[in-house]
Formats: C-alpha cells, structure tokens, sequence
C-alpha cells in the first residue's frame, strides 16, 4: 500500500519536472527575453544557471510567458500605501 | 536590476570570497575523511564520505543562519552577508551529495526504485522513536534546491523581494527537518555524547542569536522615533528628532506607515526615503550616502536621496517621503509618494 502510493507521487514528482525540464529549454532560449527583458541579453551562463528554476516553477513562468506578463512590481507596506508608481501601466 | 544578466557578476570580492569558501570546504572534507580514517581504519571510503558531506552541509547551514542575526548586531559582519547566495547553492551541493551518495549505498541494489525506497524501506512513520529520518532530509534537501534554483537576480526581480524572500524563508523549515533528521539519524547510531552536545549547541546559538538580534533590532526601532515619536505638528507631518542627531552621510530610521524611513542627513540637506531596498529589500537606512548616492549596504544598490531612484542606466526606485525642518527639528510627512514621484529634500538650517 505505502509503495504503492510513494510510486506514485514519485511519477507524479517525475512527470512535473519532465515537463519543466522541455519547458524550461525553451522558454531560456526564447521566452525569458519576453517575460523580462534584461533577460534577453543575457549570456548562455545565466541561462544555464535559471535552467533548473525554470524547470521547478514553470507553471508560473508558463502562465507568465502566454499572457505576455512582464514581472510584477513589489509590494511593500510603503508601496502599497503611495499608489501605483509613476510612469506604472 | 542591472543592465544585463550573466551566470555571476563577477568582482575581487566576490572571487576572494568564493576562494575561501571553496578552500574551508575542501579542508573540511579532507580534514574528516583523513582523521575518521585515522580513528577508524575500518570505515569505508563511502560512509567517510557521505557524512564528511552532510556534516560540512549542516554546519554550513549553521553560518548562512548566524549571517542575518550577526548583520543585524554589528556591520562589521556586513562582508559575510555580500555573497551569501553562493553560501546557500555551497550548502545545497554538499547535501546533493550526501544524498546521492547515501542513497547509492543504501537503496540502488533493491528490487524498489532508489527514491521510493527512502520513504518505504522504514515505515515506522507512527513511531517517534524509529521515525524515518531519511525523508526528513529529503524533504530538507527539496526545500535547499528550490532557494538554491532560484538565487539568482532574474527570480529576484520576477518573483520580486517580498516574494522571493518568503521563499528563501524555507530555510528554517530546512534547518528544522535537518535538525530531526540528524536527531533521528546519525545521533540514534553514535554512542558518544558529544555529538548531542553539539547538535544542541548550534540549536541554541541559532535560536538565541536571533531571538537577541531581534530584540535588539525591536528596540532600536522603538527608540529611533524619538522622544516625541507620531506627535503631529501640523499639515500631517510628525516630529522625529534633532537635525544634530543625525550624522553626515548617514540617516535616522523611524517607522512610518507600517514600514521603515530612511531620513538620510548629506551636505546639509536631507531627504527621507522607504528603507527598503528594491534588490533584496535590504536596510536603507543603514548604509550611507556614498558619491551623492544613498547605498544599500547589502549589495551596494544605489538611490539618488531626492527621488529615490537609481542613477541612470539603472531602473530601481523607491518611494519617498517630504521632509521638513522647524526650530532645528527634523518633521516627516508619513505618507509615501509613489516610486517615481519626487518628494524633494530641504536644507537642515530649515530652508526649502
């Protein structure tokens, strides 16, 4: 029983990150210039380095990517408090 | 966040400090491995090396958590904290190891595969005292490679601080499963006392180094708003303190609408800003104003104080606060402008 259901969240676990990992193949070499686009200058050492990070959240980056999202602006006590910054969309 | 990303932003400090990380470690290990072979001649090369592993992981685990608390104490430990990151990802490939090493000696030659094997080869799961202890530092082991795959300044900025930081908070619930997983482990096969003692030992240094650093830090914040702290003087601003109390180069911080002000003193002006860094929110107010600039000692982001934004080519900001002097007193307005919007600055003698 207990093997049963540990095989099966660790093929869970596999396929999650088999998925992040083609994901994240591609989106270092094509979508993180358009998420961020600092990024799309980036050197091949960084891409390699935000690679497996990529592969663990990519849901979020995903989503990110198909909705042409840039990347949220913080929010502080002091942000949240003064409004949208000048020059916001 | 800077112009362009690269793998490691390179510089001598970051080279130094890397070197000396990369030689205590490779002392460590050589250093464990050469006395457990001298103390027990019968110990495999193996089991030398899986704890030689996960000892220098769990100790170093113990200086990235002392680096926070120790900055908060005194500055001068400020230099630890600059590179802190490359401690953490260090820290993951030692456990990496540990694990992978482990797990090739005592689960890839059965009939289960290996991982599933770490959470069913004990299943006394509802027993404290024969609890699984190997799952525990798995788990430990996820939580160290999701902050190390995601230390670098793209998730920073992606995540943003706030996100990123609660993120990184994971180390404690790390620390935690690494503590039991020892407790359960290592200590349930050693007969000597002296390894309690000194898992004990680091438990109550991290616990107490940041329960005193936090007490300290509540302290100082109460005492920074000043005698006559949120009193209103009129047109919404509140009194802080003397123009003397502050040095040149260097600010007061008070807390104003539910977070720290950074009151900078520089050339006989002074300028208030949000003392939350936009990098990795880092203390603002407890860096100084150096070239004109305000800079975060962390990482040395910089603001020009009057806008609260960073100097060109570079993007940050941060929101900023009108200031006033009245008969020698320093007077803040509470209410943030917005990134990007100039509160302005005035002369410490109480001109505009």
């Amino acid at each position: 029983m207990l093997v049963t259901l540990v095989s099966w969240l660790v093929g869970l676990a596999a396929a999650y990150l088999a998925v992040g990992l083609v994901f994240a193949v591609a989106f270092v070499t094509r979508g993180a210039g358009r998420v961020d686009p600092v990024a799309a200058h980036g050197t091949w050492g960084f891409r390699l380095a935000i690679l497996p990070g990529c592969a663990a959240l990519w849901p979020l980056l995903a989503r990110r990517w198909a909705r042409g999202e840039r990347a949220p602006v913080e929010r502080t006590p002091h942000r949240d408090a003064a409004g949208p910054a000048e020059g916001a969309p | 966040m800077g112009l362009e990303y690269r793998a490691v932003g390179w510089n001598r400090q970051k080279k130094l400090y890397d070197l000396t990380l990369a030689a205590a470690v490779a002392v460590y290990l050589a250093a464990f491995v050469g006395v457990g072979l001298a103390l027990k001649p019968n110990a495999t090369a193996e089991t030398l090396l899986i704890r030689a592993f996960g000892t220098a992981a769990f100790a170093l685990l113990h200086v990235i958590l002392s680096i926070g608390p120790l900055c908060r104490l005194s500055p001068r430990f400020l230099p630890l904290l600059y590179n802190r990151r490359h401690l953490g990802v260090t820290m993951f490939f030692l456990g990496l190891a540990h694990a992978a090493l482990s797990i090739v000696q005592f689960h890839l030659f059965g009939d289960v595969n290996p991982l599933v094997s770490v959470f069913t080869s004990n299943a006394h799961y509802g027993d404290v005292a024969d609890f699984p202890f190997q799952p525990l530092g798995l788990a430990a082991l996820v939580v160290l490679f999701l902050m190390a795959a995601t230390s670098h300044d793209f998730w920073l900025h992606n995540l943003t601080a706030p996100t990123w930081k609660a993120l990184h908070m994971g180390v404690y619930v790390a620390y935690g499963l690494l503590v039991m997983h020892v407790a359960l482990g290592a200590l349930q096969a050693e007969r000597s006392p002296l390894y309690v003692v000194l898992v004990g030992a680091g438990l109550a240094w991290v616990l107490g180094l940041h329960l005193y650093a936090a007490g300290r830090e509540a302290a100082r914040d109460r005492a920074g708003v000043g005698p006559a702290a949120g009193e209103e003087v009129g047109d919404g601003f509140v009194d802080v303190c003397a123009v003397d109390e502050i040095p040149d180069a260097r600010a007061r911080v008070v807390c104003a609408a539910g977070e720290r002000v950074a009151i900078y003193r520089y050339g006989g002006r002074l300028a208030a800003v949000s003392s939350v860094c936009q990098h990795q929110n880092g203390p603002l107010g407890e860096g100084r104003v150096i070239d004109g600039c305000i800079t975060c000692p962390w990482h040395g982001y910089q603001y020009v104080p009057e806008t609260g934004e960073s100097p060109p080519p570079f993007t940050e900001r941060v929101p900023t606060f009108p200031v006033r002097v009245r008969d020698g007193r320093v007077q803040l307005d509470p209410r943030p402008r917005p990134a990007g919007r100039p509160a302005g600055s005035c002369s410490v003698k109480g001109a505009p």
